[in-house]
């Protein structure tokens, strides 16, 4: 199974920018993002104290419906925690993050958004990140479907997806504070624990000593957790972008 | 208005000397605060600002089927939240729809396949073929609910103008939440037609629905042509959120949910005269949807202590740690209150939100539709579970409203 | 049409509002027509109540007492098709606050009107986008409004009335084709009816008026069937359209008693056949703004007892 690809600040007009590829669901989502901003036309809506976080979810090949407001919701309440909006120079200030849907299934009407909203956190992140948009903690994201016969598996594909019986996407912290979650289908609380779980290693690449020992790491091993993977992306670019002096040295 | 001076001192309320709503004005945060936790001489229990203990649901009411031009209506009060929701019926003839010819002719092919292998689905669809029903719901649009928020219902939205992006989202997670939890039946919005036999009696009974699932096993060899559906029913869900004071989805949920158990479709056939989809008026003819489940909405939100918890370049604890010191300071102050159902006043407080929907089936068993937790990092998996469970208490009172309306 | 990226959208064929059998049929159920069980001068009961909707600085809910054909189809459920509908409303008041910063300076506040229908208000399904009628609506409003608040208390102020309309009256009885004389008679009952309860929520939130201002609705209506219709037509309070045959004119108007004067008035169609009494020498147009400003009256006073329950609970509270 191949993981995720990414690339960081490859447009040279935004403070940050980020693209990324997952091969499983096959979404392909560009970001970008401006800040800090002034935003002069959203005089009366801005914060006195913090910074105001918006984000644009553009679809590939429609324009923005009821579905993108929607998402966009999430990811605005998701980031405007991580973000520091009162350091020094974001209040009054915006951080406008656009995220652009390359590639991927078309998000249908009425559809949840759950299968593209770990791609979109992701890409969100790498951008903030490549901008130096200040921030209190990091996150990682783990989509997971539970079968119609209770199996759960993690990074569905979009078929997988549609059977399942319930979907579930959670983001963590790198401390372990469970940071989002959203679930939908039908499941009891017992199959949500497992869950959690079960993307906690995959995000975190630890197992918490639960009672059935059969939720093995073994299948992602250490070192495609979905934590180091942020950190291995901004590694690679830290080390293009420096090689200049790596060389020197 | 007394100047600012005046609230330097928080969190003292016994030496104010302001009036309680200037003080609830100008300090939110502290007045909350003081209410949740009152300080250990005074023997006050905690309790949240509009009189509710931390666990409380608002007073919930409501009616069914008051507007006289709909399908089915209701009108569903949460504290000071009302929403009125309307739903109407109207006719979506399958020679309108431009993909019909090739999916019909796969749908009826799969239908049958299934029926020759004799393979019954799972007990709860007897008849249904959850797949095609997904697809003819889905695909098709039968389900368009709006949410307006244009209505004067809180300062802040200009009427007239485009739904803001709250409606917008609103109106995406009630269709969302009606296609994952499969509330609506397609069979319910199905009008089916049977091309009639060469035998005079065959027209008489070509309108009888009822009859048909029966009829068509019985004389499957008798060389009937096979029945065709000829309209699908659309509904028409708008909800206008006549007043808001905070957590509008699950007030929005209910009046949907009401309303739709309210609706009645008209008897409808194919008029072979006409060309057309013709209905009876008669209130005895017509037949309440069947629907699945009673799925209950119910929100919370997070008050921190900590005024400045959100926003503060804090190193934030492991969690793991963090879950053993929370353990052994349990007896003390906590640090933070889950609220369930968040009036307005409350909700511009909080930023950690979570929100459950539960059903329960016909055994008493809890059964998850959704769970959503965003914007802080406190809930985990102990709160969630308790919120199951309290969601799963709001699910009987619902329950019980929602039956007497 | 441009699908509605903002807004859930149905199937992109459209759909067809049902169409029952009994209306294909001719003939069939004109003795279940609507009829007027009302003396002439009989008012429609109001439900007139405000406060209810707390995060505005006023409001009120206004519903008209159902029809006698109405009533007898809720108890004893029976067609599909409702006879005839009853008004139900509700407004809200935000204001008066600050003008937004791009609009110009006012000496007097500015009035803003906003009427707009539920989807599911009348017999046809209405738009999401307000119409011409419902803009109509917005502005005769705020004539009869802007006469009877004092402006020059609140300069570089705004008021908003928005007034959401969840069942509207209709425009003449749903069997009938429609006819020369048809027009959007039930438009003019939505008016006085929206009329009456602004002047509540302007009330409850406590801004200055001269006087309450209602609205009242008066008509000609002709209810013989066409062989006979030498007869003149008669005058008639409050009318529903739905229990007549035939409306002729109307006329709204939005009436101040305590100064005998009219802030707004709206009168239609041919008003000259009145057959008034003997002796009475005014003409159709004068008896039948009379007769409006009777019907204000009327609602006038179910419109000042809402105000003093209104009153009598911020007293309560204070």
């Amino acid at each position: 199974m191949t993981g995720p690809t990414a690339s960081l600040s490859h447009l040279s007009r935004a403070d940050g920018s980020a693209s990324f590829k997952c091969p499983t669901t096959g979404y392909n989502v560009l970001g970008s993002v401006n800040a800090p901003i002034e935003l002069p036309a959203r005089r009366d809506a801005l914060k006195p104290e913090e910074a105001t976080v918006e984000v644009f979810v553009k679809p590939g090949n429609t324009t923005a419906g009821v579905g993108e407001r929607y998402v966009e919701g999430i990811l605005r309440t998701m980031l405007q925690k991580v973000i520091l909006g009162r350091e020094r120079g974001f209040p009054r200030r915006g951080v406008v993050i656009t995220l652009a849907i390359l590639g991927g299934d078309a998000v249908e009407r009425g559809d949840s958004y759950l299968t593209l909203l770990p791609a979109l956190l992701q890409t969100s992140l790498l951008t903030l990140l490549s901008a130096g948009v200040p921030m209190s903690m990091t996150f990682s994201t783990a989509l997971l479907a539970v079968t119609k016969s209770g199996d759960i598996i993690s990074d569905p594909s979009p078929v997988d997806a549609k059977t399942a019986s319930s979907l579930h996407v959670l983001a963590f912290s790198p401390k372990g504070h469970l940071l989002l979650n959203e679930s939908q289908g039908r499941f009891d609380f017992d199959t949500w624990e497992s869950v959690r779980e079960r993307a906690y290693s995959s995000c975190r690449g630890a197992v918490i000593t639960g009672s059935d020992g059969d939720i093995a790491m073994g299948e992602e091993g250490e070192d495609s957790r979905a934590e180091d993977f942020i950190r291995e992306t901004v590694e690679d670019h830290l080390h293009r972008d420096y090689a200049w002096k790596i060389d020197s040295a | 208005m007394a100047p600012p001076a005046a609230t330097a001192a928080p969190s003292v309320p016994p030496s104010l000397s302001l009036p309680p709503s200037q003080f609830a004005r100008l300090q939110p945060h502290a007045y909350l605060l003081g209410h949740l936790s009152p300080p250990s001489a005074s023997n006050q229990p905690s309790i949240r600002a509009n009189g509710r203990a931390p666990s409380q649901f608002r007073v919930t009411s409501a009616n069914a089927g008051s507007l006289t031009h709909t399908n089915g209506s209701a009108v569903v009060r949460i504290g000071d939240t009302a929403a009125v929701c309307g739903v109407r019926a109207e006719l979506l003839h399958t020679e309108d729809i431009a993909s019909w010819s090739v999916s019909q002719a796969s749908g009826s092919n799969k239908r049958r396949r299934l029926a020759d292998l004799g393979e019954k689905p799972t007990e709860e669809d007897e008849d249904e073929d959850p797949e095609e029903d997904r697809a003819h719901i889905e695909d098709l649009n039968l389900l368009v609910p709006n949410l307006s928020l244009s209505t004067g219902c809180a300062p802040g939205f200009i009427p007239g103008a485009a739904p803001s992006a709250l409606a917008q989202s609103l109106s995406h997670q009630i269709l969302s939440l009606l296609h994952s939890t499969r509330l609506v039946r397609a069979d319910d919005l199905r009008v089916w037609y049977q091309p009639p036999n060469l035998g005079p009696e065959e027209l008489e009974r070509h309108n009888d629905e009822e009859q048909m699932d029966v009829d068509a096993e019985q004389s499957a060899t008798a060389e009937e042509k096979p029945r065709e559906i000829k309209a699908f029913w659309v509904l028409y869900i708008d909800i206008m959120i006549i007043s808001l004071a905070g957590n509008p989805f699950d007030a929005a949920w209910a009046a949907v949910l009401a309303a739709l158990r309210d609706t009645k479709l008209p008897k409808a056939w194919w008029d072979v005269d006409n060309e057309t989809i013709v209905c009876s008026d008669s209130v005895a003819d017509a037949r309440k949807l069947s629907l699945r489940g009673l799925p209950v909405a119910s929100s919370y939100g997070v008050f921190e202590a900590d005024a400045a918890a959100g926003w503060r370049a804090n190193v934030i604890p492991d969690a793991v740690e963090e879950n053993a010191q929370a353990q052994k300071d349990k007896k003390g102050s906590p640090e933070r209150w889950i609220l369930a159902d968040p009036d307005g006043y409350e909700e511009g407080l909080i930023q950690e939100r979570a929100c459950v929907v539960i059903d329960k089936e016909k055994d008493g068993k809890t059964t998850i539709v959704k769970m959503e937790k965003n914007g802080g990092w406190t809930v985990d998996t102990e709160d969630l579970r308790q919120l199951v469970e309290m969601s799963a208490r709001r699910w009987d009172e619902m329950k019980r409203i929602l039956e007497q309306c | 049409m441009m699908a509605d990226r903002r807004r859930i959208n149905g199937p992109p064929g459209g759909t067809r509002p049902a169409v029952f059998a009994s209306n294909l049929q001719s003939g069939t159920s004109a003795t279940d027509r609507a009829q007027r069980q009302r003396q002439p001068s009989e008012l429609r009961k109001i439900f007139l109540k405000t406060g209810l909707i707390p995060t505005a600085s006023g409001s009120s809910y206004l519903e008209f007492e159902p029809s006698a054909s109405l009533a007898a189809a809720r108890a004893n459920p029976k067609s599909l098709i409702p006879p005839s509908s009853a008004l139900k409303l509700a407004c809200t008041v935000h204001g008066p606050k600050p003008l937004p910063r791009s609009a110009a300076f006012s000496p007097n506040l500015v009035l803003t009107t906003h009427i707009k229908y539920a989807p599911f208000a009348a017999r046809q399904r209405k738009g999401h986008i307000r119409d011409a009628s419902e803009r109509d609506l917005g502005v005769h409003l705020e004539t009869a409004l802007r006469g009877a608040i004092i402006a020059e208390r609140w300069p570089k102020s705004g008021l908003d009335i928005t007034i959401t309309i969840l069942e509207a009256e209709d425009d003449r009885w749903w069997g009938s084709a429609p006819d020369s004389h048809d027009a959007s008679w039930g438009m003019m009952n939505v008016l006085a009816g929206c009329i009456t309860a602004a002047s509540a929520a302007i009330a409850d939130a406590h801004i200055d008026c001269l006087d309450l201002v209602a609205g009242g609705v008066a008509a000609l209506v002709s209810d013989d069937s066409a062989s006979t219709s030498t007869v003149a037509p008669k005058l008639m309070l409050d009318t529903d359209p739905a229990e007549h045959r035939s409306i002729l004119s109307a006329c709204v108007v939005a009436y101040m008693p305590a100064r005998d004067e009219i802030t707004e008035l709206w009168l239609k169609g041919d008003s000259s056949k009145a057959s008034l009494e003997d002796g009475d020498d005014r003409t159709g147009h004068e008896a039948l703004i009379d007769g409006a400003v009777d019907a204000a009256r009327g609602a006038h006073a179910v419109l000042a007892e809402a105000v003093r329950e209104s009153l009598l609970k911020t007293v309560g509270q204070a």
